[in-house]
C-alpha cells in the first residue's frame, strides 16, 4: 500500500499521526508523481469523509510544497483557463480533472501545480464545510425546520403568558434575557473548530468560563454583558432593534428576513431563523410575516426583538457575537416553548439545544465560531469536550466524532469558590484595540492539523497537556502557576502551530509587563482565536489594581506608537469582570416593570416622533405615554429625558470641522481641482471606467517569445555579475522602494502603512517591510562595498508615519544614505457608478463562496450599490476620516515625484557617480541589488529594464505579453478579456533597473534641469499625458461605534509604471528571473505558505540583520 | 376487557356548541354532531354514555341527542378546570369498571367496515389493558393534539407499547423525544380522540388534580402517569378523525361524511360546479 494512503487509512495512532514530509521528504519528482496519482485514485474511491479530506490536504500540501521544489526553474508553462473558470465556480472536481489532464499531457509546471494545490485545497475545506452542514441540519430538534414549506403549516406558538396584557396598564408582559460571554482558559490549540472536533474528539477539549463584564472607568459594576428582549406588539411585523449598532427595522416579509446583510440586524435575523421563528425551510417562500406570525402570536400581532451588548466592542475575544445569539436564540425559544423553563436559567438538555441552534445560526450568518463559543450560555467554569460519535447519532459512520461537545461544568470541589475569587483578584482582562478577522487562522490550523507537520503536531500535542495542567492549577486554586500554564501555551504550542497568533503590539505589552513587575507578572493568556484584541495578564494580587491602571495607560500609548502599523480598531480598554455562576437566565417583566431600555427609546422615539399619532397603534401610543410619563416624573431616574431629548434633539458632531480638514489636507498634498472635475465627468459620462480600462476587443495579446526576454534563470555569466559589483562598489546604483500605497488588500482596507507592517517574525523578532528592505541593501554593500542610496517613496497617508517610524528607529540601524521621497500628487475618492460596480461583481469573473456565504455576500453587494446609488454616483466620498476620502494616485507618480521634489537631484549631487535605479514595490522581498542582473542592464544600455517570473496561479494582476507585435507589460485591468492573462507566461513583478540619464532623457530632461522646477512640471505633465488613466475600485473601512467597520468600494484613478513599456521611443527589456526573487506578498492570508514552503529563509538569506 | 360505559366530554370553553351542529350522516339523514359520536359508541358495544358538558347546556344537548337520549346522562362541568379534569367529573358513573373515552369535537370515519371505536375495543379486549387510538400526524398539526412515542408490538399490526406521552409538544421536543421508529420523517403518533382506558386512570387524575400546578392538568398528563403503572398500549385506527373545532373543521367533516356516504355523487357535482364558477380569489 502506498504509505500516504496508509497513514491516512491506518487505524494506529502512531502511524496515522505521521507527517506529509516524513514521507515526501526525500521522495523524487517521479515518486511524488506516483504518490500523488495513487493518493488522487484513492480520494475519488473512498467513501469515508476524513479519509478523503486528509488525501486532499495531503495533495494540495504536495503540489504547493514539495513538488515546485523539484522542478527546474524554467518549468512554468500556462494554467488553462477553462480549468480557473471551473475554479472559481466551485466546481473543484471538474477543475482538478482538468489541470491534470494539462499536467499529463504537458509534464508539471510551477504554474499548474499552484492551480492544483488551490484546487485541492479548496475542494478539502469544501467537504468539510459540507459536512458541518449536513451536521447541523441532522441534529434531532433541528431538522422539521428544514422540512417546513409554507407559514401556514408552522407549528410553534406562543407562550399564552406573553399574550397576557396588564389588566392595569394594558402593556403586554416582555421577557428579558441576560446572557454572560465566555473566557476561555485554554483551547488546546483551536481544538473547538469543528473540522478538528469531529475528526479528533479526544483532542478536542476546551476550558472556559462564563464572565460579566464592565469597562473600567465607565461602568461601576460588573453584570452580563447581553441583554436581549422580547414582546408581543399589535402590529403584524417581526420588529428587531440592535440598541449598541444604533440599527432598527420592520421584518414584513419573509424574504427579507433571509436578507442578512441588507443591514446590521443580520445577527438578530439568523437568530430568529435559527430559533425556528422563521425556519431555514421557509426561504424562498414569498409569504408575509403577517401570515406567518398570526399563526405563531394571532391574527394582527407580532414580535419584537431588541438587543443590547453593553457596547462590548468587537474583537474582544469573548465570543459575544456567538452569546448574543445564544441569548436570542434562548429568549425566542422560550417564548415558543421548545425549552421549557419560561423564565429562570436553561437545563442542561436545553443548552445543548441552544447551542446547537447557535450553531445553525452561525452557519446562516456566513461566520463560523467555534463549538466552545456559546459557552456564556452555560454557568461558571466548564470543560468542553469532543465526543466519539456512537450508533444512533448522525455523525456516526461519517466522522469519529459529534458535532456537538458535552459541557461538564466544574464544581466546587474541582473550582472552588476561593480559586473562583483568587482568579478574579489577579486576572486584568482588557481589549487590545486591534479586531482582526480571524478566519484566516482557523483554516491554517485545519490544515496543519490535518498534515500533521511533526512540530506542530508536537505543539498540539503539548497543547492537550497544558489544558490538564490548567485544570490541575484550578483545582489547587494555585492562580500563577495557571499564570505560568497560559503563558508556556502562548509562547509554546499556540506560535509553533500558528506564529500568526502573536504580534508585535502583543509582544511588546509582554515584554513591558515583564520588565515593570517581573515576578510580579505571573502571565499572559490569549484569548480566542489569536492575540492582540481581547487579552488577559495576570499579576500578583497585591499589585493588581496598581497594574491594571498601569497597563491601561501603557496599552494606549503603545497604540499611539504602532497605529500607523498596525490595523488598530479602537483605543485599547481595560475590563472589570466576574465569574457568572448562571449562565444565560430569563425574567418576565409584567406591567410597568415591561419596559425596554431607555436606549431603544432613544432609538426608536425620532421616528415615532414624526409619525402622526393617528397612524400610531394602541400598544406603541401607550407606550409613548408611559414614556412621557417617566420623562416629567423628577422623582425617578432623570438620565432617561436627558437621553430620549438628545435623540429628538440636534447636537453639533463636528461635520464641519471634518470637511475643513478634508479640504485643507487636499490643499497641502497637491491635489488638482481641475483633473478630479474633468475625470468625473468623464467618470459619469462613461469615457471611463472599469470597462474602459481594457485595451480594445481587436487588440492581438499573444505571450512572447523566448527572444523577447533574457532568460536568467539557469544563471548569469559571470562577466555581469563582475560588472554589476563594480558599479555597486562604485556607488552607481541606488534603491526606490514604492511605499506610498497603503495595500488595500493587505488590511482589507484599513488604512495604515503597510511597509511599517511588522509582518514576520526574522532574527528572533517581528520586522517590517522597510526593515526588510534596508537589511537586504546592507546585505549587498557588505558583499561588495560602497553605498546604495535607500529611497522610501511615500504619500499624503505613508509619509509621516515613515519618517516618525525611522527618525524613532534611528533608520533601523542603516548607515548609508536614505531618504524619504514626499509625494506631490493625491487625488480625492469618489462614490462609484453603479455600472462600475455592477462590472466588477457581475461581468468579471469572481470566486464563488461557499452556499450561504454566498448569499451573504449578494445580500451585502446589494445593500452597497444602493448605498451608490443613494449617495449620488460620482460624487466626492467624503464620508469618512480624511485619510481614507483621499488616495494616492498609482505608483507611475513616484518616480516623477522624485524628480519634482528635488530629491533626485540632491542625490546626484551628493552622489554624482549615481547612474542607475532599482526600483520595486514594497511587497517584493527577494528584490535586491543583485549583481548579475545590474550588469546585464548595464551592458543592455536601455534605459528601463524589467524583471518578470514565472506565473502561478495567485499571479494575477498583468504580465509581459506581445501587444499587437511589441512585447510590453500590460495590466490585469487592461488585459481585453479575462482570458488573455492566462495565455501569458510572465508575471510582471514591478522590479525596474533604470538607467537615470536615459529615463530623464525620455522626459526630455537632463540632470541639469532637474533644478529647473517649472521645466520638470511640463516634463511630468507630458508624460502623465500620454500614459492611460485607470479607475479602479478600492475598499476602504469606515469605523464607527465600538470596533465597529465597514467596507465601502470607492472609485479612483491610478496611472501605473508598467505602462511605460508602452511607449515607443522607451527602450525597454524583459529579464526572467527566479520565482522567489518576484514573489510579492499582497494578502496576510499569504504569511503563511510563504513561511512554509522556505520563501521566508529565502528571505532571511538575502538580509543581515542589525 | 369488557368496555360497557363511555364518557364524552363537551364542556370545553368555545366547544360546547360544537356537538350540537347539525351534518347530514353517510345515508343521507340530518344528525347533530352528538348524534354521530354517540353512533360510534353504541355501536362499539357500549351501553351507557356520560356526556360532560357546561352548566346550563344540558337541555340543548337533549335535544341533539335524538333517538338515543336514553342510553345518555349528563354530568357538569361546573367550571372549565381543564380537560382531566372533566373527565374526573365522570369518576362516579364510571365506578370500578373500564370505559371508553371520546371528545366531542370530534368526528370519525372509519377506513374499513369496521367502526373506529369497534376497532379500539376489540384491540383493548384482546391485549386487556388501556388502548388509545392514535393516528400518523404530521409535525405541522403537533400544536392540537397530545403525542405519543412507542415501540411497535411485535406481530400485531398498528399495536404500539407506549413510552411518552406529551400534550402538544413543539416540533423541537418531538423530534427529540417522540419519534417513534417506522413512521414517516416529521410524522408522529397523535391522539385520535379515542380511548379505552382502565378505571385507574380516574385515580392518576385525581392526583394530578391534588397537586398545586400553575397549569390544570391534561388527560396526557394522567396518561403518562398510566405508562409508568400499567400496560398501556396504543392502536393506529384504521380511520380518519376529523377536528370540528379548527377552521373550517364542520365543513370538512362534512364534505368527508358525504363523499363516503351515497350522496358523494351529489356532493361531488356540486363541487365541481364550485371550482367551475368561483375561481377568482377575492384579495
Amino acid at each position: 500500500m502506498n504509505p500516504l494512503i496508509e497513514i491516512i487509512t491506518s487505524s494506529d495512532d502512531a502511524t496515522r499521526d505521521q507527517s506529509l514530509e516524513s514521507v515526501c521528504r526525500d521522495a523524487s519528482l517521479n515518486e511524488l508523481l506516483s504518490h500523488i496519482e495513487q493518493v488522487d485514485q484513492f480520494r475519488r474511491s473512498e467513501r469515508n469523509l476524513y479519509f478523503r479530506v486528509r488525501a486532499l490536504f495531503f495533495l494540495a500540501a504536495i503540489y504547493r510544497y514539495h513538488l515546485p521544489a523539484r522542478l527546474k526553474s524554467d518549468q512554468t508553462g500556462l494554467i488553462p483557463f477553462d480549468g480557473y473558470e471551473h475554479l472559481l465556480s466551485r466546481r473543484f472536481s471538474e477543475a482538478i480533472d482538468r489541470f491534470v489532464a494539462e499536467q499529463q499531457s504537458g509534464g508539471p509546471t510551477f504554474g499548474l501545480a499552484s492551480a492544483l494545490a488551490q484546487a485541492y485545497h479548496e475542494l478539502g475545506f469544501q467537504t468539510l464545510a459540507d459536512q458541518v452542514r449536513r451536521s447541523v441540519r441532522t441534529v434531532r430538534g433541528n431538522q422539521w425546520m428544514f422540512r417546513l414549506g409554507h407559514p401556514a403549516d408552522h407549528p410553534l406558538r406562543i407562550r399564552p403568558e406573553l399574550l397576557k396584557a396588564d389588566a392595569q396598564s394594558g402593556v403586554m408582559p416582555m421577557l428579558r434575557e441576560s446572557t454572560a460571554v465566555r473566557m476561555d482558559f485554554s483551547h488546546s490549540a483551536w481544538s473547538d473548530i469543528f473540522f478538528l472536533g469531529m475528526d479528533f474528539p479526544e483532542g478536542a477539549r476546551v476550558l472556559n468560563v462564563s464572565v460579566d463584564l464592565g469597562v473600567q472607568g465607565r461602568d461601576d459594576h460588573t453584570s452580563p454583558p447581553i441583554e436581549t428582549y422580547l414582546r408581543v406588539i399589535d402590529e403584524p411585523v417581526l420588529r428587531l432593534a440592535s440598541v449598541d449598532l444604533l440599527a432598527k427595522t420592520e421584518v414584513q416579509s419573509i424574504a427579507d428576513m433571509f436578507d442578512f446583510a441588507r443591514d446590521y440586524l443580520g445577527l438578530l435575523k439568523a437568530a430568529v431563523i435559527a430559533a425556528g421563528i422563521v425556519p431555514p425551510g421557509l426561504e424562498g417562500c414569498r409569504q408575509s410575516m403577517g401570515e406567518l406570525l398570526e399563526r405563531i402570536v394571532g391574527p394582527g400581532k407580532g414580535l419584537e426583538l431588541v438587543s443590547s451588548i453593553n457596547d462590548i466592542p468587537k474583537g474582544s475575544r469573548l465570543a459575544v457575537s456567538t452569546n448574543l445569539l445564544g441569548s436570542l436564540i434562548s429568549i425566542l425559544m422560550r417564548a415558543t416553548g421548545q425549552v421549557q423553563s419560561l423564565t429562570g436559567p436553561l437545563t442542561e438538555n436545553d443548552r445543548r439545544l441552544v447551542a446547537a441552534r447557535a450553531i445553525l445560526g452561525e452557519w446562516l450568518g456566513g461566520s463560523g465560531g467555534g463549538w466552545q463559543d456559546s459557552g456564556g450560555v452555560w454557568p461558571g467554569i466548564k470543560l468542553i469536550c469532543g465526543t466519539t460519535a456512537s450508533e444512533g447519532d448522525p455523525e456516526y459512520g461519517i466522522s469519529r466524532g459529534r458535532l456537538m461537545p458535552v459541557h461538564h461544568v466544574l464544581g466546587e470541589s474541582d473550582a472552588s469558590s476561593e480559586t473562583r475569587q483568587k482568579i478574579q483578584d489577579s486576572l486584568v482582562l482588557v481589549h487590545g484595540g486591534m479586531a482582526q478577522n480571524v478566519g484566516p487562522i482557523l483554516e491554517m490550523v485545519t490544515e496543519h492539523y490535518l498534515l500533521r507537520s511533526e512540530r506542530e503536531w508536537a505543539g498540539r500535542t503539548e497543547a492537550m497537556q497544558i489544558l490538564d495542567d490548567v485544570v490541575q492549577a484550578i483545582k489547587d486554586g494555585d492562580v500563577k502557576r495557571i499564570g505560568e500554564v497560559t503563558t508556556r501555551n502562548f509562547e509554546g504550542p499556540l506560535q509553533t502551530i500558528i506564529p500568526w497568533a502573536t504580534n508585535r503590539f502583543t509582544d511588546q505589552l509582554i515584554e513591558k509587563c515583564r520588565t515593570k513587575y517581573s515576578d510580579q507578572f505571573w502571565g499572559f493568556w490569549m484569548l480566542g482565536g489569536m492575540a492582540g484584541g481581547g487579552m488577559g495578564f495576570i499579576f500578583d494580587p497585591a499589585i493588581k489594581a496598581e497594574a491594571q491602571q498601569w497597563l491601561g495607560k501603557t496599552m494606549v500609548a503603545l497604540k499611539r506608537d504602532m497605529q500607523t502599523a498596525l490595523p488598530f480598531a479602537m483605543d485599547p480598554v481595560v475590563y472589570d469582570f466576574s465569574i457568572n455562576d448562571q449562565g444565560t437566565s430569563a425574567e418576565l417583566r409584567i406591567g410597568e416593570s415591561a419596559k425596554m431600555p431607555d436606549r431603544y427609546y432613544a432609538l426608536v422615539l425620532p421616528d415615532l416622533l414624526r409619525t402622526p399619532l393617528r397612524d400610531l397603534s394602541s400598544g406603541t401610543r401607550n407606550e409613548l405615554q408611559r414614556i412621557g410619563q417617566r420623562c416629567r416624573d423628577l422623582g425617578s431616574d432623570n438620565v432617561t429625558a436627558g437621553l430620549l431629548l438628545d435623540s429628538v434633539l440636534p447636537s453639533s458632531d463636528g461635520e464641519d470641522a471634518q470637511a475643513s480638514s478634508l479640504h485643507q489636507t487636499l490643499q497641502e498634498n497637491g491635489f488638482d481641482r481641475h483633473q478630479h472635475e474633468q475625470i468625473r465627468t468623464d467618470l459619469r459620462s462613461g469615457r471611463i471606467g472599469l470597462a474602459q480600462n481594457r485595451l480594445s476587443g481587436n487588440t492581438e495579446v499573444a505571450d512572447v517569445r523566448p527572444s523577447d526576454v533574457i532568460d536568467t534563470r539557469g544563471g548569469i555569466a559571470a562577466k555581469y555579475a563582475d560588472l554589476g559589483a563594480a558599479a555597486i562598489r562604485d556607488g552607481q546604483v541606488a534603491v526606490v522602494t514604492l511605499a506610498a500605497g497603503v495595500g488595500s488588500r493587505w488590511t482589507e482596507g484599513a488604512g495604515v502603512c503597510k511597509a511599517l507592517h511588522p509582518f514576520a517574525k526574522f532574527a528572533g523578532r517581528h520586522r517590517s517591510f522597510l526593515e526588510v528592505h534596508l537589511a537586504k541593501n546592507r546585505a549587498v554593500t557588505q558583499k561588495h562595498g560602497g553605498s546604495i542610496p535607500h529611497v522610501f517613496t511615500t504619500s499624503y497617508l505613508t509619509d509621516a508615519p515613515i519618517r516618525d517610524h525611522l527618525q524613532r528607529l534611528d533608520n533601523y540601524g542603516f548607515d548609508g544614505s536614505l531618504n524619504v521621497s514626499t509625494g506631490r500628487s493625491v487625488g480625492l475618492r469618489m462614490v462609484p457608478m453603479v455600472r462600475d460596480l455592477r462590472f466588477l461583481w457581475e461581468e468579471t469573473a469572481q470566486q464563488v463562496l461557499d452556499e450561504q456565504q454566498q448569499k451573504v455576500r449578494e445580500s451585502g453587494r446589494a445593500a452597497l450599490m444602493n448605498w451608490a446609488r443613494t449617495s449620488g454616483e460620482g460624487n466626492d466620498y467624503t464620508d469618512n476620516v480624511t485619510s481614507q476620502c483621499m488616495h494616492p494616485v498609482g505608483h507611475w507618480y513616484e518616480i516623477p515625484n522624485l524628480l519634482r521634489n528635488g530629491l533626485l537631484a540632491d542625490m546626484l549631487d551628493q552622489q554624482s557617480s549615481l547612474k542607475y535605479l532599482m526600483l520595486h514595490n514594497i511587497d517584493t522581498l527577494g528584490a535586491n541589488v543583485e549583481a548579475g542582473l545590474l550588469g546585464r542592464h548595464i551592458d543592455g544600455g536601455n534605459a528601463l529594464s524589467f524583471e518578470v517570473i514565472g506565473r502561478r496561479l495567485e499571479d494575477r494582476g498583468g504580465g509581459l505579453a506581445l501587444v499587437n507585435g511589441r512585447p510590453r507589460l500590460v495590466e490585469g485591468l487592461a488585459m481585453p478579456n479575462e482570458q488573455a492573462e492566462f495565455g501569458l507566461t510572465f508575471y510582471n513583478s514591478m522590479t525596474t533597473w533604470i538607467e537615470i540619464d536615459a529615463l530623464l532623457s525620455s522626459f526630455g530632461l537632463s540632470r541639469e534641469d532637474l533644478k529647473n522646477a517649472t521645466k520638470v512640471d511640463a516634463a511630468v505633465r507630458t508624460m502623465a499625458s500620454r500614459l492611460p488613466t485607470y479607475i479602479t475600485l478600492k475598499e476602504v473601512k469606515k469605523r464607527w461605534g465600538h470596533a465597529q467597520e465597514d467596507v465601502y468600494p470607492v472609485a479612483q484613478f491610478e496611472k501605473l509604471w508598467g505602462d511605460m513599456t508602452a511607449l515607443p521611443e522607451i527602450d525597454c527589456r524583459f529579464f526572467v528571473t527566479e520565482m522567489n526573487r518576484g514573489q510579492q506578498l499582497k494578502a496576510q492570508a499569504q504569511l503563511d505558505p510563504w513561511k512554509r514552503d522556505g520563501s521566508a529563509d529565502y528571505i532571511d538569506s538575502l538580509c543581515a540583520w542589525q | 376487557m369488557q368496555v360497557r360505559k363511555a364518557v364524552i366530554t363537551a364542556a370545553g370553553p368555545n366547544q360546547n356548541r360544537l356537538p350540537l351542529q347539525q351534518l347530514v350522516c353517510r345515508k343521507g339523514e340530518d344528525k347533530t354532531a352528538l348524534q354521530l359520536i354517540v353512533e360510534e359508541t353504541i355501536d362499539a358495544g357500549i351501553e351507557e354514555i356520560c356526556v360532560v358538558i357546561k352548566p346550563g347546556d344540558e337541555d340543548a344537548y337533549r335535544n341533539a341527542a335524538g333517538s338515543h337520549l336514553g342510553s345518555l346522562q349528563f354530568v357538569e362541568q361546573p367550571e372549565p378546570k381543564g380537560y382531566a379534569d372533566a373527565i374526573y367529573r365522570a369518576k362516579d358513573f364510571v365506578g370500578d369498571e373500564p370505559f371508553m373515552h371520546l371528545v366531542g369535537d370530534h368526528l370519525y370515519l372509519s377506513s374499513s367496515d369496521v367502526p373506529c371505536a369497534k376497532q379500539l375495543v376489540s384491540i383493548a379486549s384482546e391485549h386487556d389493558c388501556s388502548v388509545s387510538a392514535v393516528q400518523a400526524t404530521r409535525e405541522n398539526k403537533l400544536p392540537y393534539f397530545g403525542i405519543i412515542s412507542g415501540s411497535h408490538v411485535p406481530r400485531h399490526e398498528g399495536v404500539y407499547e407506549i413510552d411518552r406521552v406529551v400534550e402538544k409538544p413543539t416540533p423541537t421536543f418531538a423530534e427529540q423525544e417522540l419519534v417513534t421508529p417506522g413512521l414517516r420523517a416529521g410524522h408522529y403518533l397523535g391522539f385520535f380522540g379515542i380511548h379505552v382506558l382502565a378505571n385507574d386512570v380516574m385515580t392518576v387524575i385525581g392526583e394530578l388534580l391534588d397537586q398545586p400546578s400553575e397549569k390544570p392538568p391534561t388527560l396526557s398528563d394522567a396518561l403518562w402517569q398510566l405508562t409508568k403503572r400499567q400496560k398501556y398500549l396504543a392502536y393506529e385506527v384504521q380511520g380518519t378523525r376529523y377536528n370540528l373545532g379548527v377552521q373550517y373543521g364542520l365543513l370538512i367533516a362534512q364534505l368527508a361524511i358525504g363523499l363516503s356516504g351515497r350522496h358523494r355523487d351529489l356532493i361531488l357535482t356540486e363541487m365541481v360546479d364550485l371550482l367551475a364558477n368561483r375561481s377568482e380569489v377575492a384579495s
